[in-house]
């Protein structure tokens, strides 16, 4: 119904997105997401940033095509064969009873690739994630942030038109998700020096500093029901390094965004303490 | 007054001290615990009380719990008779079909039981019905209905030991992880392809400890359908003895029931450790 902007260079579009879930213990209807716009370019990489409960989980499922929206539409570009985009979940994601060329593998498999054939295609990606020699240990065999390497190179393994992240590295410690932000930025342009085009990537997280580093745009949403509130394009040139988040630049965006995000926090907080009385 | 200086122990690994390295540790104390009591079994038999009436007043009274020689030279008899032999061959009959039967029965309902919720709700009445009425009050029925041959021993078998497998596979699938399923769809694998990679990898250990089950359970089956009603099996062998007062023959059988137990026990055994490769080893 909207007139499209030009659709070619985007890599997703959503329009007046709404998502309401049905509770089926107290039988109420609440609102996860109302009137949601996106658009996002081939090649960007943009997170979602927001309060729990806010529905980006929701969102990025949607755009997957795990949930159906209640209603508007998302559109995705499409590749020319097999699924156009490819989930990296929270921890834990991988299939233990399988080695982790059979895990990386896996998409490949569903979309009618051979298994050798699979794991011929698979081992690149293995070693750009860093875990070449791992490929026949079994996932418990594996640190945490190995295994987020393997359920990344999973993902990439289809080669999608937009990669989905929600909330990837939320399991890791301090340390190794330090390691890993820089990790999946240096992963990024690696693929794109061994596919062609840039990876378009959806990312979800409530970690600020996160979203600052490792972003081109930061999409600030609000509290249930989900809005966006803004959405701040971060000027950090690139390729971007750890050392990065000392810059004044860097803290100001973060200042913002707290900003807004605490805002939402505030509200909420005032709204139970009213509903108590 | 001084304080001796504690003494500083060492807690590295010793080293003094050598250790026989025992190469196969499982094989090693079962055959010791065992050939132990058989020892002690043959010293009580033989350590009469009363040296007038060698055998009756032992400190084990041997018409009722033999001894282990005793139970020997009856074996060799048997077997080097062939009289045995019929025994064995009709019970293991029982055994397999049923068990086969078990299996096939019991994790094709299971697997079905667990996916359908609405098939789960409508039989779930029958199923704890059934699986906890003891097996042998259907043995009359059983009778009627096919007889006292072959086939009423194997029916016998399969309710004593088919749900052992239908529950387990059941609670298998139902433990399949929302997650995996979630991961699955996200990649676009088809129900055959989630069947194949999430629902059967995360069902099989409970499926096979069902199997597992149902071996032994089945053998209870076999047992107690040839106390009722046969005249073969080592089920009627093990009662005819005893009521004859032939304990060294009543111990034949026990032997053979738990040396087949352990048989068919430790070739699950094999089979979940050729599953289980994906596990930490303490699962093993």
């Amino acid at each position: 119904m909207t007139s499209a902007p030009a659709t070619q260079d985007l890599a997703l579009s959503a329009r007046g997105v709404r998502m309401e879930y049905l509770d089926r213990g107290t039988r109420e209807r609440f609102v996860a997401i109302e009137s949601l716009d996106l658009d996002i370019k081939q090649g960007e990489f943009v997170t979602i940033v927001g309060p729990s409960g806010c529905g980006k989980s929701t969102f990025v499922k949607l755009v997957n095509g795990l949930l159906s929206a209640s209603q508007g539409e998302i559109l995705v570009r499409s590749v020319a064969k097999g699924k156009s985009d490819a989930m990296v979940f929270q921890d834990s994601a991988l299939f233990p009873w399988y080695k982790i060329i059979d895990n990386v593998s896996y998409g490949l498999v569903c979309a009618g690739v051979s298994k050798k054939q699979a794991h011929e295609r698979a081992m690149p990606l293995i070693k750009l994630v860093g875990l070449g020699g791992f490929e026949n240990k079994y996932p418990y065999q594996l640190s945490g942030g190995m295994q987020q390497r393997a359920n990344l190179a999973r993902a990439l393994c289809v080669d999608p038109a937009i990669l989905l992240m929600d909330e990837p590295f939320a399991a890791l410690d301090a340390q190794t998700r330090e390691v890993m932000q820089a990790e999946l930025l240096r992963i990024w342009r690696g693929a794109e020096a061994e596919g062609g085009a840039r990876k378009t990537v959806l990312f979800i997280t409530h970690q600020i500093e996160e979203a600052v580093f490792l972003s081109d745009r930061v999409v600030v949403m609000s509290a249930r029901p989900g809005r966006i509130m803004e959405d701040i394009r971060i000027d950090l040139p690139r390729p971007r390094d750890l050392h990065v988040k000392r810059t004044p630049e860097f803290q100001e965006y973060q200042e913002q965004i707290w900003q807004l995000i605490a805002s939402q926090l505030k509200a909420a907080a005032s709204q139970f303490g009213g509903s108590k009385e | 007054m001084t304080v001796a200086a504690p003494a500083m122990t060492s807690r590295g690994p010793e080293r003094s001290r050598r250790r026989i390295k025992i190469p196969n540790e499982r094989l090693f104390y079962a055959v010791l615990g065992f050939v132990g009591l058989l020892v002690v079994w043959e010293f009580a038999s033989n350590f009469d009380l009363d040296p007038s009436t060698p055998g009756v007043q032992g400190l084990v009274k041997r018409i009722l719990m033999s001894a282990p020689t005793l139970i020997w030279k009856a074996g060799v008899e048997d077997f080097s008779s062939g009289a045995i032999w019929p025994h064995i061959t009709i019970s293991l009959q029982e055994w397999f079909y049923g068990f086969i039967i078990s299996c096939f029965l019991g994790i094709s309902l299971g697997l079905s039981l667990g996916w359908f919720r609405r098939f789960r709700l409508a039989t779930q009445p029958l199923v704890s019905a059934l699986y906890s009425t003891p097996t042998i009050a259907l043995f009359p029925l059983i009778v009627l209905i096919a007889g006292i041959g072959l086939e009423s021993k194997v029916i016998l078998v399969v309710l004593a030991s088919i749900f052992a497998v239908i529950i387990n596979t059941m609670v298998g699938v139902q433990s399949v992880s929302w997650k995996h399923l979630e991961i699955a769809s996200s990649f676009g694998a088809s129900q055959t392809q989630i069947v194949r990679s999430v629902v059967l990898p995360t069902t099989i250990p409970f499926i096979l400890t069902g199997v597992r089950l149902a071996a032994g359970r089945s053998l209870v089956g076999v047992v107690v359908a040839e106390f009722q009603a046969a005249n073969q099996g080592v089920g009627f062998y093990i009662a005819l003895n005893g009521q004859t007062l032939n304990t060294a023959r009543v111990f034949i059988g026990l032997v053979l029931l738990g040396g087949f137990g352990i048989f068919v026990g430790e070739l699950v055994r094999l089979v979940e450790n050729r599953f289980d490769a994906w596990r930490p080893s303490i699962h093993r």
